[in-house]
């Protein structure tokens, strides 16, 4: 009995202490750069970036990697309560989270490194990109202004189209449509050729709000838009009862696959990458998905196809993930000089490249694959909800991506859903 | 007065009806293990097209290369070294608890059962960010005694006590329940024969708790074989983490690689399905008990 207990305490002994890491732990060592993430599918990526970076400098940068996004996000919390944040993190949250990390004293002003040389660090970035890192003056947080972050990647949504099914159903694909007359004109050869139209989450509300602001940018342009969202305008004015009214085209010119507005957009990648669908509405993050599910699909980028020429068509977009440099780390200056060179352009080109995500320094477009240089292309055009002045309240924007929906399958006009998102909006 | 003839057929329509259900209920569990298994075997293209239960031309290797990429080989021994060290610890300070709360006299001993019980209610979800401030100030996250073997010993043990912890309630609940029933003329007689107070729960009052004893373990396995989140928020090095960290390799933002998460969760998935069938009796008899009480 004893010999038995005794074993089994040795086993637990050595279960403790078993499989003594090499690696050294994360924040307790200062000679290395800890970083912490929550990109699993660029985890190789970064480690292959470190090593070079080892080669180049002798520094040693350790990618740690947390996820889902939700566990990442608190473990970042916990560990600023505690005052143990890594050398470099991400902040997973809106401006005014973000606000409270850099007056807890945890994120590192970068604006004097950022415009070292002549704003050299600065200008290599999109500023769309850069936006979401920077603090104006007067800014309602109560920040000092600055930059206060480095962005990754950046990401914008567009229409994509498959060039194999536009040759069987007779279209040019060298030359996609672009107006609505050709567009729709689209939507009935694909049908006659039995070929679906388009695909996209739509079941998300989110995308197929996207894509009618997309064409509330384009038919009465960004101040009206903004004065809607003010209450100036109301929905029931003809310029918006015009944007629903596309849904009600695109449904009766067969441009929309059946089922599209449950669809959940995972279901519509799927359908696009196995050649089911000849139209997709999805984000520059999709060039990745569809290589994974069929590497040989043979497909083009394009904007939504304008439907006045009176403003441009401009497409969501926006910076993805960011890094921030502990303000209290002893690390800082390593941190800060690592991050100079992991965003500069032969780091973000091979990131681009290795992971196929559209790269956040404009200077790398020109060594990035094709595709993602036609998402590039249109990239300081875009807008994003949250750089608007004026945000429209939730309640409306579910009314609003509701009552598309409800166009698109018969169930109301253009003209009710706007009396219907205008009579909420002046209720609440 | 009926005809026998219409009871038995009676009995014959009813038990087909019943097998029938059983069958279909049966089937809708069977069905996700066996898509799993099927789509495991698939390639990243052909996961979404074909859409049979086995493939034609079976991918064996995702099974080498999730293991590898996955890098499971330490991970699954830390899964089983975390499992057996809690689940073992989980009965041993549960029985010894709920048999003191049941049959012993001690003051307030009403007042802890009820704490334990409210502890139930606090999922360490909920708990993240005190118990990560809690671990930080005890050192069991950031050690740095200087010592590697000791660093990893300590670190393990921030992450196997709070999971001790989370099974304490739900098994001194089931297992006070238990020890409640036991006729007290046992203990006697077993004092009689000249067993101490540890002698009468080591000889008589633990073995009659196996079925329950069964449930907990089953209950903590699970339990402690799919935790993840914990891991995430106290381990730092990836050299101690669980098996289902081995997954999350699999999975991006926006990309899965289904085949290979599908190997990976077969994988993890065959020790659960071990453990069950080993164990299924005592379960059964256990969950069954718990009921009949209940």
């Amino acid at each position: 009995m004893r010999k038995t207990l005794l074993s089994i305490f040795v086993v637990f002994l050595i279960g403790l202490s078993g499989c003594a890491s090499k690696q050294a732990s994360t924040v307790e060592s200062s000679k290395k750069v800890v970083v912490w993430h929550w990109l699993t599918d660029r985890q190789d990526t970064f480690l292959e970036l470190a090593k070079m970076y080892k080669e180049k400098t002798g520094v040693d940068v350790v990618f740690e990697l947390y996820a889902p996004s939700d566990i990442y996000s608190q473990k970042v919390r916990a560990a600023a309560q505690t005052d143990t944040l890594p050398d470099i993190y991400g902040i997973l949250a809106e401006k005014k989270d973000f606000s409270s990390f850099i007056k807890a004293g945890h994120v590192a002003n970068l604006t004097s490194y950022m415009e070292q040389n002549n704003n050299e660090w600065k200008d290599a970035f999109f500023i769309k990109a850069l936006e979401v890192n920077i603090f104006e003056s007067g800014n309602e947080f109560g920040v000092t202004p600055g930059i206060y972050g480095a962005p990754l990647d950046v990401m914008n949504i567009q229409m994509l189209y498959n060039k194999s099914l536009f040759k069987k159903a007779g279209l040019d694909p060298e030359n996609p449509p672009a107006t609505w007359e050709e567009f729709l004109e689209a939507g009935n050869k694909l049908k006659a050729a039995g070929i679906r139209g388009m695909v996209s989450g739509w079941g998300e509300i989110w995308l197929i709000g996207c894509f009618a602001y997309d064409y509330a940018f384009n038919i009465m342009g960004e101040d009206k838009v903004i004065a809607t969202l003010r209450g100036d305008v109301p929905y029931t004015d003809p310029d918006w009862v015009t944007v629903f009214r596309l849904f009600e085209d695109m449904r009766d010119n067969n441009l929309l696959a059946s089922g599209i507005v449950t669809m959940v957009n995972k279901v519509a990648e799927q359908a696009f990458a196995n050649e089911r669908a000849a139209f997709g509405f999805n984000g520059s993050w999709g060039v990745n998905v569809y290589y994974g599910m069929n590497p040989n699909l043979d497909y083009g980028v394009m904007l939504p196809p304008a439907y006045s020429s009176k403003y441009p068509m401009r497409v969501l977009g926006g910076p993805g993930g960011s890094f921030m440099v502990n303000n209290k780390s002893s690390n800082r200056e390593k941190a800060i000089e690592f991050l100079r060179w992991f965003t500069s352009k032969n780091q973000q080109a091979y990131l681009a490249k290795e992971t196929r995500n559209l790269p956040a320094n404009k200077e790398s477009l020109s060594v990035i694959p094709p595709i993602l240089s036609h998402f590039a292309d249109d990239m300081d055009g875009t807008y994003h909800w949250n750089n608007l002045p004026v945000v429209e309240k939730p309640q409306v924007t579910e009314m609003f991506s509701k009552g598309i929906q409800a166009i698109i399958i018969g169930e109301k006009t253009p003209e009710e859903v706007a009396s219907e998102v205008q009579a909420l909006k002046e209720r609440l | 007065m009926e005809n026998p003839i219409y009871y038995r057929v009676k009995k014959i329509f009813s038990s087909m009806f019943l097998q029938m259900f059983l069958v279909g209920v049966a089937a809708t569990c069977i069905f996700p293990l066996l898509w799993m298994f099927g789509s495991s075997l698939k390639t990243q293209s052909t996961v979404f097209s074909d859409m049979s239960l086995f493939p034609k031309n079976p991918h064996w290797e995702n099974y080498y290369i999730a293991w590898t990429k996955g890098e499971f080989g330490v991970y699954f021994f830390n899964s089983v070294f975390y499992t057996a060290v809690t689940v073992v610890c989980i009965v041993i300070f549960t029985s010894m608890a709920a048999y003191g709360i049941s049959r012993l006299r001690m003051p307030g001993k009403n007042i802890i059962f009820y704490a334990f019980l409210a502890a139930m209610m606090i999922p360490i979800p909920g708990a993240f960010v005190a118990l990560y401030a809690i671990l930080i100030n005890l050192g069991f996250i950031n050690p740095g005694t200087g010592v590697d073997l000791l660093d990893n010993v300590i670190k393990r043990l921030g992450y196997i006590l709070p999971q001790i912890n989370q099974g304490l309630s739900l098994g001194i609940f089931m297992l006070k329940t238990f020890f409640d029933k036991i006729p007290k003329d046992l203990e006697d007689s077993a004092r009689i024969d000249g067993c101490g107070k540890f002698g009468v729960y080591w000889h008589i009052a633990l073995p009659l708790a196996k079925p329950a004893i069964a449930v907990i373990v089953i209950i903590n396995v699970l339990y402690v074989w799919n935790e993840y989140l914990l891991a995430m928020l106290i381990l730092t090095d990836k050299s101690l983490m669980p098996l289902q960290r081995g997954l999350m390799v699999f999975q991006g933002a926006h990309m899965t690689q289904y085949p290979l998460l599908m190997s990976g969760i077969t994988i993890t998935v065959i020790p659960i399905i071990l453990v069950y069938l080993f164990m299924q009796r005592q379960i059964i008899t256990g969950i069954t008990a718990g009921m009949a009480k209940g």
